[in-house]
């Protein structure tokens, strides 16, 4: 699959969604009979997908259209149970006509094909499941504790493919391991679920309350969103500047232009490419950035007189990170980030964490092809050549394909 | 004291006024309502923002609505846990827990009144539905306006009037209040007209995650001004003469900026770029900042230099921004003379807000010690900043340092003030004696 042209993907994801969109006007005018229910709910499921975007920790798109999508099962059908056919229905139409507006609005997707699939396999299994519940005694929405029993199995399968789907459809270059992916999803499962129990919350307030139903559902959806905003804000933030500080060594001449900022981005690349979560990932983040800050001591007339090492300088790091809150989780991995990766004798060093090894690996890469203008590929074999005791060879091989699959190993004649 | 007392006599009022309220909703209600207080975020140094009155108005107008039950004594009693928090017994002061619960249960008393008062016996369909919007918005504008009031007094009494000025926050926070009550009053009719377990397990839980976002927003934010006072003070600590100024000047700037009428986010923007008004000092070697006497040229250039570096270290931090164009103006002067960055022009005054860090890093320069003259007494360095005020320091701001210093009752610097002379001779060394 990651060898298909972007135009034949593009012409596929577009298909799949003319197939999905052609079903579900079928299934509208066709098996329901229930036009203009179904055109509430795919306009209201349209207008929320595109009004409202919820910011989440590890940069999955969540839209309250998925409140409207959880919804949709609720309000659809009668006293005897759900609307199968309406439910997935709507949410078809619905979601292939966001994609239309999108498109045309000119937004472009990387992951199209694959994230069209998901979120339509996710929600039929979402909807599919509450239907099936929703039978014996729990047929009746009555409010009760009962109640929850078919919404949260179904939410729970829900999830469940939705992970699963997120690691198994990847197109394009290999960067990100599957892993990753579900972990990264599994992070950002609070928006997830507020926007989910937003939609069932509605729905349970829809019989008795109709539309007052929206203010009583949406206020409290609008504060977690609200809180979650201002989350994403403030970590931007924090991360810009610990991006600025991480610039003083550079700024003042003592150390390598750029080669925080790179080594950060080649070490939380091989974090995802060997499928840390993205909590490690963001510690190999912070890690890096700080990972020579203790270099700013380089100006001090004694220090400069007496002679200093790498473990000095991973030494000073970790003394000036672990002042500070947030950045001092990372202060341990800091300080042993020029330690070998394992002990003579022994296969590994429980004292170096994978973040430490990590750091190593990506600075070591940089520093060679930057400052002793190494190439690219003799730079990996020193690598290669130092997995022996220095360089974990697992990372080593993490770090050579990812700078295959971004095109820069080329051989150098002598 | 008084505000204790106050509570007391409202807490048994609506005792005697009131019929209890409906216990079985009750306990559930107050649990919820002392957990929010617990995990209330903080809004700025001196005030939480509490979702508290939220849980209060839907206690309310249940408590109101129902039959038999009323909700001024449940409210009111309610809101006598709120100060039971540990944080109060923790951080604060005695006074203040005593003067919240005053201040709690009158609040309480007053809102469950109105409540009970217009929606008592109103029948509990879609229809009234307005009317309790209308009705718990009013009782939440009661319930923060009589906390607002109590507590803008009570600081009054306690700090004196200047440090009123942060507290301008107070109508975003009203509003913020208002919302939450209405909020409340909908969530608690919607309650009784559909009053379901599995309604109740939905809003709880949207509620919940929101507020586990808001509460990791406000450590990621504190974190964030922490990260940069640790880094800052780390590498200060190298130096033994300038270990803590940033740190100081922080404070300084902050007097006088509360005493210049500053307040939230102006306040929060001149303690910032005080914080940060010395990093590019990081980039400078350390053998010319320790240099004793004159600078020749190519190192006055260099040392210049530091002032554009704050900008250069900073530039892509969208968020300070407004903080580096004051960080850099900090070495030019009120008469347009001096040095820096994008916040200094020749021949203009600086903003305000440089002037502040200016004045305060200057006070604390004199005022500690450095390897080539020891610290000068506070009574001398106001002295010197007065004499230079109006041509280096902005008057406004030497005087409002100087009523904030009297106010404080702190003394900084040399105990002693008979180095007169001494000082004077150091003096004569521009900038690098005079600035730190």
């Amino acid at each position: 699959m990651a060898s298909w042209s972007s135009r034949t993907l593009s012409i596929t994801s577009w298909l799949f969604v003319l197939v999905i969109g052609g079903f579900g006007l079928y299934a509208a005018i066709v098996a329901t009979g229930e036009p203009l229910r179904i055109l509430v709910a795919v306009t209201a499921l349209v207008v929320a997908s595109l009004v409202g975007v919820a910011a989440s920790n590890s940069g999955n798109q969540f839209t309250t259209g998925l409140a409207v999508a959880a919804a949709i099962p609720f309000v659809l059908g009668d006293g005897s149970g759900v609307d199968l056919p309406a439910a997935i229905a709507s949410y078809g139409i619905g979601v292939a006509l966001v994609w239309v507006l999108r498109y045309s609005r000119g937004e472009k997707h990387d992951d199209l094909l694959p994230t069209i699939v998901r979120r339509f396999f996710g929600y039929v299994t979402y909807a599919t499941v509450y239907s099936a519940l929703r039978v014996g005694p729990f047929t009746e929405l009555s409010g009760e504790w009962k109640d929850l029993f078919p919404f949260g199995v179904a939410l729970v399968a829900w999830i469940a493919v939705e992970v699963t789907l997120r690691a198994l459809l990847v197109m394009g270059k290999r960067e990100l391991s599957r892993t990753y992916l579900a972990r990264a999803l599994i992070h950002d499962l609070n928006v997830f679920l507020g926007l989910a129990m937003t939609g069932a919350l509605f729905g349970e307030l829809w019989p008795e309350l109709h539309w007052w139903a929206l203010p009583t559902s949406l206020l409290p959806y609008s504060f977690a969103h609200l809180a979650f905003r201002r989350f994403q804000e403030t970590k931007v933030t924090y991360k810009q500047t610990i991006r600025a500080l991480a610039r003083i060594p550079e700024v003042s001449g003592l150390g390598v232009d750029g080669h925080a900022d790179r080594t950060t981005e080649l070490a939380s690349a091989i974090a995802k490419e060997i499928g840390l979560g993205p909590v490690q990932v963001e510690d190999v983040e912070y890690a890096g950035l700080m990972h020579d800050i203790g270099r700013v001591s380089l100006n001090e007339p004694q220090i400069l007189r007496r002679g200093y090492d790498d473990d000095d300088i991973a030494r000073w790091s970790s003394e000036i990170i672990a002042e500070s809150p947030y950045l001092s989780r990372v202060a341990t991995h800091v300080r042993h980030q020029y330690q070998p990766h394992r002990k003579p004798g022994e296969q590994t060093d429980p004292d170096v964490s994978i973040v430490s090894r990590i750091i190593k690996v990506a600075a070591a890469y940089d520093w060679q092809v930057h400052r002793d203008r190494l190439s690219p590929l003799q730079a990996l074999e020193n690598l290669h050549a130092g997995a022996a005791y220095q360089y974990d060879p697992e990372l080593v091989a993490s770090l050579r394909r990812l700078l295959e699959s971004r095109g820069v190993l080329v051989p150098v004649r002598a | 004291m008084p505000y204790s007392l106050v509570g007391l006599c409202a807490l048994v009022v609506s005792f005697l006024v009131a019929s209890p309220p409906s216990w079985s909703y009750w306990v559930p209600f107050a649990a919820l309502f002392v957990l929010l207080e617990f995990f209330a975020v903080e809004v700025n140094d001196r005030m939480r923002q509490s979702a508290s009155v939220m849980v209060a108005m839907t206690a309310g107008v249940v408590l109101a609505m129902e039959p038999n039950s009323n909700a001024m004594f449940g409210l009111a009693l309610m809101a006598a846990l709120g100060p039971l928090t540990p944080l109060d017994f923790k951080e604060r002061r005695w006074f203040q827990p005593l003067a919240n619960f005053g201040q709690m249960v009158l609040a309480g008393a007053v809102a469950g009144f109105i409540l009970d008062f217009y929606l008592g016996g109103v029948p509990v369909t879609t229809g009234s539905l307005p009317r309790v919007l209308l009705v718990s918005a009013v009782a939440a504008f009661a319930f923060t306006t009589v906390q607002t009031v109590l507590v803008r007094y009570a600081v009054r009494t306690v700090f004196g009037r200047g440090n009123l000025e942060p507290w301008s926050q107070m109508p975003f926070l009203f509003t913020g209040q208002v919302a939450m009550g209405l909020l409340g009053g909908l969530i608690g009719a919607a309650f009784l007209i559909a009053a379901r377990e599995a309604i109740i397990v939905f809003i709880v839980g949207v509620y919940g995650i929101g507020h586990m976002s808001l509460y990791a927003f406000a450590q990621l934010r504190d974190s964030h001004i922490g990260s940069i006072r640790g880094f800052v003070k780390t590498l200060e600590a190298k130096d033994m003469y300038t270990r803590g100024h940033t740190e100081r000047v922080a404070v300084f700037a902050q007097m006088i900026g509360e005493e210049l009428g500053f307040s939230g986010t102006q306040l929060e923007t001149v303690r910032w770029a005080a914080l940060i008004h010395d990093l590019g000092k990081l980039a400078v070697p350390t053998a010319l900042i320790r240099k004793r006497g004159r600078l020749d040229d190519d190192e006055y250039a260099e040392m210049k230099s530091h002032a554009h570096l704050v900008e250069e270290i900073l530039a892509e931090v969208d968020f300070l921004q407004p903080m580096v164009e004051i960080a850099s103006g900090h070495h030019s002067n009120f008469d347009g003379s001096g040095y820096g960055g994008r916040g200094h022009s020749d021949g203009y005054p600086p903003s305000l807000e440089a002037c502040i860090v200016a004045v305060a890093d200057s006070f604390d320069a004199m005022t500690s010690a450095r390897s080539y003259r020891m610290a000068l007494s506070q009574q001398y360095a106001l002295a010197e900043l007065r004499r230079h005020s109006g041509g280096q320091f902005h008057p406004e701001v030497v005087d409002a340092f100087e009523r904030a210093l009297n106010s404080a009752g702190q003394r900084w610097g040399a105990p002693h003030v008979n180095d007169e002379e001494m000082a004077r001779r150091l003096a004569e060394e521009p900038e690098l004696t005079l600035r730190g």
